[in-house]
């Protein structure tokens, strides 16, 4: 001790007496970081710990995750299930006999009455992926609604439409390890800082290896645009415009693969002739990035041994969402950047588990991949649940989006909502809440009964949730890894798939579907519908202690790739789960230049750009952009009650441009009252240069706020909503009033 | 061990023997003599499973020196006193660590060009520390600048800098704070700590967090329980930009290449010679702005460094916002005032007095001298009692003391202490001679002891008072020449402390001793003289230095000059009436005084002028030593746009925010 001390003082620290660390994968995003959470002697939970032998995040966390453990016990937690007759009657607690029954019953006399596609059911990227192959199970299965779909329509519907549009299937082709391979890195309207850190970081951590270019086309200035080599800020809603500009520079200058685009795909000659259209000197007008920029990017990432892009919202919440997957792909595919290490076009998915409900839900679909549309997949599936093939549908039903106006029609009446919050979270919310004033009946099953959406509701059902569970998330690069149940379900709330399983027993005078007891159980049935031929989605040489051995196992993990695994390594019963065993499924799709397409090749489709965006004008002057913030996920419902994440952004505030901001005499620290269209918003004004004069960007987590005025024009392939593309006015307004507001529409 | 850590350690001392080896690179879990034996072996810290390279220190060399001269090993800088291989004794863990460097100066390295303000250094620290939301060892702000789309954000995250010169172990007066040899950490102990939220005061980077919940500091740990185990602290492992580092100080970190002791927003370095080092390479716009309410910005100077310069951000208009006077620190306005009023008070009536001046020897002698004394008493302790209301934890007031040796803060208390005790003797002693006693108990007084004596004694301890209050103000002063508080650092304080010591005691005093004489009919114009004379000195003294302090804050581009910012426009209203007030009352003092002493003026009149200077001068004292405590801006990081951000948590407790916990902003106790 310094300075003349001679007594010690105590140094506290607080300790975490942890008895046994349970495995567990993140329940935020969709980066799928293992999370290990330590139990006391008393089975009560003291930490958790990034995994720091799990391939995705090597044990590091962001804010989110690294407090993830505290939400299992915070305010606003459903404790029991909740009936009422009316939405506008005060909850009365019930039992869950009473809850099911009366859901079931509503159920049917809403189907007996109106039809059966009368009654929708809107599920979720939250849940696990065993849950959703349960619920899939149910609604698809018993219920027979073809309304039925998640809320993955707000996030990443572009994304799989574009996939199987070009590829003829889902699937991220890519992985994180593309990240060290590759010679040029493009990432359009994603801001891996604030949305996915991990990533991000593996991304960095890539960089610091070996220097690559990284370009990032975003009309913000956001930390990945400002840590980019070339920044491109492009006018909201334009990449098509950018995209097929590069590709007019690529074709006339000779720089595609041609190899590639001769053996591995179709429709080269209508490529070529549409983005003639698009000579870098007339596209600069509409997209706003000057011609040099567009032939310097194009020639970078052409000439690159591999380029590889990633996106998020920036392309998938657009009106040309789809489109603008597809174009990427077009990209790739004519510059031979797809299946190898370095070259790919990897969508950033959003929820944790985005990718499971893709795969197994049975929302857009059959299980595994499986369409409607296909007699083939009908049929097999009826046949594995023993049910009749033509209980269902031979086209997909309605989307979310368009499940909301089938209620404003009155085509819909009732209503299930699974982890999702739509009074929070869908565009337009004067157009929502009138829409759920229509129901005859909306249950509601979320973890927390103070989520919005239940106020307009006739049964709660509190759900349980993250590792008071056990099943699997399936991450961006197609990684299954496990949540182990650490903890048992808080008060009287159950785990979806118990919900599921149990609302099955209520419909067996419809379809007699066995259901398996357990999420393991229903995870070998998935394993069954998984294989086959030519599969990509073949999760059959997984199991529960093989992905906790290997911190995850990316798909396809065929039984004979487990074989040759186990023949290396080992059976998995003997392995010690403190050292990581290498069960390595593919990293990367499509290797072989083979398709999911029915001859094989990879779609070029052509996207002509049509502005149908509501873009500012004298009235309306500012474009309205929204996105997230790392220490929120999604609708607050969960970080909202966080301290250590809440408090960083504890209320809806506003990016504005200073000048902007200056000619309105609006000052720092205020608030403003925003008008659209569609209605208004009270927000405090932050001003930074980080946005353009014409454009605010506003954070989309809190309730009563931006989406109370955006349009959410819907994508015509994919119907997922642009939610970045709105034109808004700021207003002064009276700063207690806002005030008061402001704290009014804060109850968490 | 050190012989001397009797009080804690002899029992491990003694028996360190079994168990375990105690040395570097040994095994990790020495142990104590068998009594501990059920934290024998504790691990001091459990290393995850697979643990990766990044999260574990790697120092294989290190520099003889830090580039302020001083010894990188701790061990040498304290001329090999100090004995190797000791436990920290880690929540009373024996057990010694294995880190081969632990008597090495550790610190941070900080990569301002990586971070991107993720958050997750600040949430590992506070997972790890449990901490509330409303405190945080680390805090992530940040400043920028350009224009869109050539624009730059710099984010910063800062925790505590376990700096050589911790200005925040001298400082605090309990000796809460311990610099160790292992790792040169800079801990400081909750419970020990009285809530006095000095070394917040004192500390340029807001490192010690005082919690107004638990009335205690608390502040990063280094987090030397991994360190003793070879891992780095959690918010480093933590960091997902590579931003974040840490190792044996001056040591550049793989990949690194620079490492600067300054970047925009840092304060500077030679305050504390802080343990942190700097990469900043890539370009920054000319003018980096904070987002958070401190009126400051940062600018680059000739030499490519940055420099703070006032942000004009709430415009020119001048307010009086004189509700927002009354602050957390309104304990001290009241303890300050009373304590020099009392010193001057009691100095001008006791030393008038023992001068033989005919006024003062009257007053001395009649029954009203004893209560004035007692008055002067009671103000004292009516300003300690304030003063130890201030504190988290009153009841611990008596720790104030324990840091003599370099805290202004127990030298100030021990001052202002002993003259108290120092007036109480003196009022006892006096007590025999006062007619009042005399007429109530006068033989039994008589019979202890003789009036002579008594007065003898009360003239001692009455001279024994008089240093010991000028040493507690000296020390009063001292305590706001704060490096980090660069609005106070200035000579001003002294004249403000010293300059109301002779105009507010002259004002007590001259109440009371001339209402005394007035009214037994005998003479006080001496008295009256006298205590205009000090009262207009005292004036004069304040208003030299306020003129002083006004021009060189007016002029600074620092932190004080963004004191004077605020001073002169969300302020500006009631400042300008401080200084009207302040100004009017000088010269009509003057007048007064010129008057009484040329034409020798006297009687009700004068008598009653004096009475309006004396009461504009409580109006002007109060107004000014609020906007004293309520105007200074500390040297602190910049914050973010909530977090961190002293605007928006006084409008989150304005409208009621803050009573959610979530928000991260303690409700103000009342």
């Amino acid at each position: 001790m310094l300075f003349g001390r001679k007594h010690r003082k105590p140094i506290s620290i607080p300790v975490k007496e942890v008895k046994e660390w349970k495995y567990t994968t993140c329940n935020y995003c969709s980066t799928g970081c293992a999370i290990e959470i330590g139990l006391n002697e008393n089975g009560k939970i003291v930490t958790s710990r990034g995994h720091a032998g799990a391939d995705v995040n090597r044990g590091k966390l962001c804010i989110k995750g690294l407090l993830e453990h505290e939400l299992f016990e915070s305010p606003g937690r459903g404790t029991m299930p909740l009936m009422r007759e009316k939405a506008h009657l005060p909850f009365q607690p019930t039992s869950w006999d009473m809850a099911l029954d009366k859901t079931a019953a509503k159920i049917k006399e809403i189907q007996e009455k109106y039809g059966r596609d009368s009654f929708a059911v809107v599920s979720t990227g939250q849940l696990l992926t065993e849950e959703f192959y349960t619920l899939g199970k149910l609604v698809r299965g018993q219920i027979g609604t073809n309304n039925y779909d998640g809320n993955t329509t707000l996030c990443m519907a572009s994304a799989v439409s574009g996939y199987k549009r070009s590829f003829g299937s889902d699937g991220p082709p890519g992985c994180y390890g593309d990240f060290e391979h590759t010679h040029c890195l493009m990432a359009f309207g994603s801001n891996l800082p604030e949305q996915h850190p991990i990533i991000y970081w593996r991304l960095k951590e890539a960089l610091e290896k070996r220097k690559f270019p990284l370009i990032v086309i975003d009309p913000r200035v956001t930390m990945l645009a400002q840590f980019a080599d070339m920044h491109l800020p492009i006018t909201p809603g334009t990449d098509t415009v950018l995209i097929n500009a590069m590709m007019h520079v690529i074709f006339k200058e000779g720089l595609e693969d041609k190899e590639y685009i001769e053996k591995h795909t179709n429709g080269i000659e209508a490529l070529r002739a549409l983005v003639a259209d698009y000579d870098p000197k007339t596209a600069q007008h509409v997209c706003g990035i000057d011609e040099d920029r567009i032939r310097t990017v194009a020639r970078l990432y052409a000439k690159a041994p591999a380029a590889m892009s990633i996106w998020t919202m920036g392309i998938n919440q657009s009106t040309h969402g789809s489109d603008g997957v597809v174009d990427i792909n077009n990209l790739n595919l004519i510059t031979g950047n797809i299946g190898k290490p370095g070259g790919t076009s990897l969508s950033i998915t959003g929820q944790c588990n985005a990718m499971g409900t893709r795969e197994w839900s049975s929302c857009s679909g059959l299980p595994g991949y499986r369409a409607l549309e296909k007699e083939k997949d009908r049929k097999h599936v009826a046949e594995f649940w023993g049910i009749d093939e033509s209980f269902f549908p031979a086209a997909r039903g309605l989307t979310q989006t368009d499940i909301f106006p089938a209620i404003e029609t009155g085509q819909i009446k009732g209503l299930w909502l699974v982890a999702t919050n739509p009074m929070t979270s869908m565009p337009n919310q004067p157009r929502i809440r009138k829409a759920m004033e229509n129901l005859e009946f909306l249950v509601v099953q979320d973890v927390y009964e103070d989520v919005e959406t239940n106020q307009y509701s006739h049964v709660y059902l509190p759900a349980a949730v993250w590792a008071e569970k056990e099943g699997c998330h399936t991450n961006t690069e197609r990684r299954v890894n496990l949540t182990r149940n650490a903890l048992p379900a808080y008060a009287d709330s159950k785990p979806d798939f118990w919900i599921f399983k149990e609302m099955s027993k209520r419909f067996e005078d419809r379809n007699k579907i066995p259901f398996p007891e357990t999420p393991e159980g229903a995870f070998e049935e998935m394993k069954i519908l998984s294989k086959g031929a030519g599969r990509t989605l073949d999760i059959s040489g997984m199991s529960y202690k093989k992905i906790e051995a290997a911190r995850g196992i990316q798909w396809p993990y065929s039984e004979a790739q487990a074989m040759a695994d186990e023949a290396r390594v080992g059976k998995v019963e003997e392995f010690n789960l403190q050292k990581r065993q290498d069960f390595l499924g593919d990293s990367r799709l499509y290797t072989d230049g083979v398709f999911q397409t029915p001859d094989g090749r990879a779609n070029l489709i052509p996207v002509r750009f049509v502005n149908n965006n509501e873009c500012p004008d004298a009235e309306y002057p500012f474009w309205l952009n929204s996105g997230r913030v790392v220490e929120h996920f999604h609708t607050r419902t969960r970080t909202g009650k966080i301290g250590n994440c809440n408090k960083f952004s504890p209320t809806p505030y506003m990016e504005m441009n200073p000048d902007a901001a200056e000619e309105l005499g609006i000052d720092h620290q205020s608030y403003v009252r925003l008008v659209s269209r569609r209605g208004d918003a009270v927000v405090m004004v932050q001003l930074t240069h980080r946005v353009g004069r014409d454009m605010v960007f506003i954070p989309f987590h809190f309730h009563d706020c931006v989406n109370r005025l955006t349009l959410g024009l819907l994508d015509p392939y994919s119907r997922q909503p642009a939610f970045k593309q709105n034109a808004v006015r700021v207003e002064k307004i009276d700063q207690q009033e806002a005030a008061r507001l402001n704290l009014e529409r804060r109850a968490f | 061990m050190l012989v001397e850590e009797k009080k804690m350690d002899d029992s491990a001392a003694a028996g360190s023997t079994a168990g375990g080896c105690g040395k570097p690179g040994g095994c990790g879990c020495a142990t104590g003599e068998s009594k501990k034996d059920a934290s024998a072996g504790r691990k001091i810290w459990e290393i995850r499973t697979e643990e990766q390279a990044y999260a574990f220190l790697s120092d294989k060399e290190m520099a003889e020196t830090n580039r302020y001269g001083q010894k990188i090993d701790l061990i040498e800088h304290t001329e090999h006193k100090l004995p190797v291989g000791r436990s920290m004794f880690i929540n009373e863990n024996p057990a010694v660590g294995t880190n081969p460097n632990r008597n090495k100066q550790h610190g941070f390295f900080f990569t301002a060009d990586n971070c991107i303000g993720c958050h997750a250094c600040e949430a590992a620290c506070s997972e790890k520390n449990e901490n509330p939301p409303h405190l945080a060892f680390r805090s992530v702000g940040y400043v920028e600048g350009g224009s869109f789309p050539d624009y730059k954000r710099m984010n910063i995250s800062m925790a505590c800098n376990h700096c050589d010169d911790p200005v925040c172990l001298k400082g605090c007066p309990t000796r809460a704070y311990t610099k160790h040899v292992e790792y040169g950490a800079v801990l400081q102990d909750p419970e020990t700590c009285f809530g006095c939220g000095y070394c917040t005061w004192v500390c340029p980077y807001n490192a010690p967090q005082l919690d107004p919940v638990k009335g205690q500091v608390s502040k990063c740990n280094m987090c030397v329980d991994r360190l003793e185990v070879g891992l780095k602290p959690a918010c480093v492992s933590a960091c997902v930009g590579n931003a974040l580092d840490f190792g044996v100080i001056e040591n550049i970190p793989k990949n690194r290449e620079q490492a600067r002791v300054e970047i925009p927003g840092f304060p500077s370095p030679e305050i504390t010679h802080p343990n942190i080092r700097f990469q900043q390479i890539r370009g920054l716009p000319d003018e980096m702005k904070r987002t958070d309410s401190m009126p400051l910005k940062y600018h680059k100077n000739e030499n490519g460094r940055y420099q703070p310069t006032i942000d004009h951000k709430k415009g020119k208009a001048k307010h009086w916002n004189m509700a927002r006077l009354s602050s957390r620190e309104n304990p001290l306005v009241l303890f300050t005032l009373s304590a020099q009023a009392a010193a001057g008070a009691f100095a001008l009536a006791f030393l008038g007095a023992q001068a033989g001046v005919a006024g003062f020897v009257a007053f001395s002698q009649s029954a009203i001298y004893a209560p004035l004394a007692i008055l002067c008493f009671l103000m004292i302790a009516f300003g300690l009692f304030m003063s130890t209301m201030h504190l988290g934890k009153p009841h611990r007031f008596y720790r104030g003391f324990n840091n003599l040796r370099h805290s202004p803060v127990s030298r100030e208390g021990l001052g202002i202490a002993v003259f108290m005790g120092c007036l109480g003797m003196h009022i006892l002693f006096s007590l025999p001679a006062n007619s009042l006693v005399q007429g109530l108990a006068g033989n039994l007084v008589n019979a202890l002891i003789g009036v002579q004596t008594a007065g003898k004694l009360a003239a001692f301890f009455g001279y024994l008072a008089i240093p010991a209050s000028l040493v507690g103000l000296y020390y009063m002063n001292r305590c706001y020449r704060i490096k980090a508080r660069p609005f106070w650092n200035h000579w001003q304080v002294g004249t403000a402390f010293f300059g109301s010591m002779l105009s507010l005691g002259a004002l007590v005093a001259g109440v009371i001793m001339v209402t005394t004489l007035a009214v037994s009919g005998a003479s006080y114009g001496d008295v009256l003289l006298a205590g205009a004379v000090m009262l207009s000195l005292g004036l004069a003294i304040e208003g030299i230095g306020h003129v002083a302090h006004a021009r060189d804050m007016g002029r600074a581009e620092h932190e004080g000059g963004a004191s004077y910012y605020i001073q002169t426009t969300t302020f500006g209203k009631t400042f300008m009436l401080r200084n009207a007030m302040l100004g009017v009352n000088v010269l009509f003092a003057a007048g007064l005084l010129t008057l009484m002493l040329m034409q020798g003026a006297s009687g009700m009149p004068v008598l009653l002028g004096w009475v309006l200077v004396g009461a504009t001068l409580l109006a002007t004292s109060v107004i000014s030593r609020a906007l004293f405590y309520v105007l200074v801006i500390p040297t602190t990081m910049p914050g973010a746009f909530f977090w961190k951000n002293k605007g928006f948590e006084e409008h989150a407790r304005d409208i009621g925010l803050a009573n959610m916990p979530q928000v991260g902003v303690a409700p103000l106790r009342h």
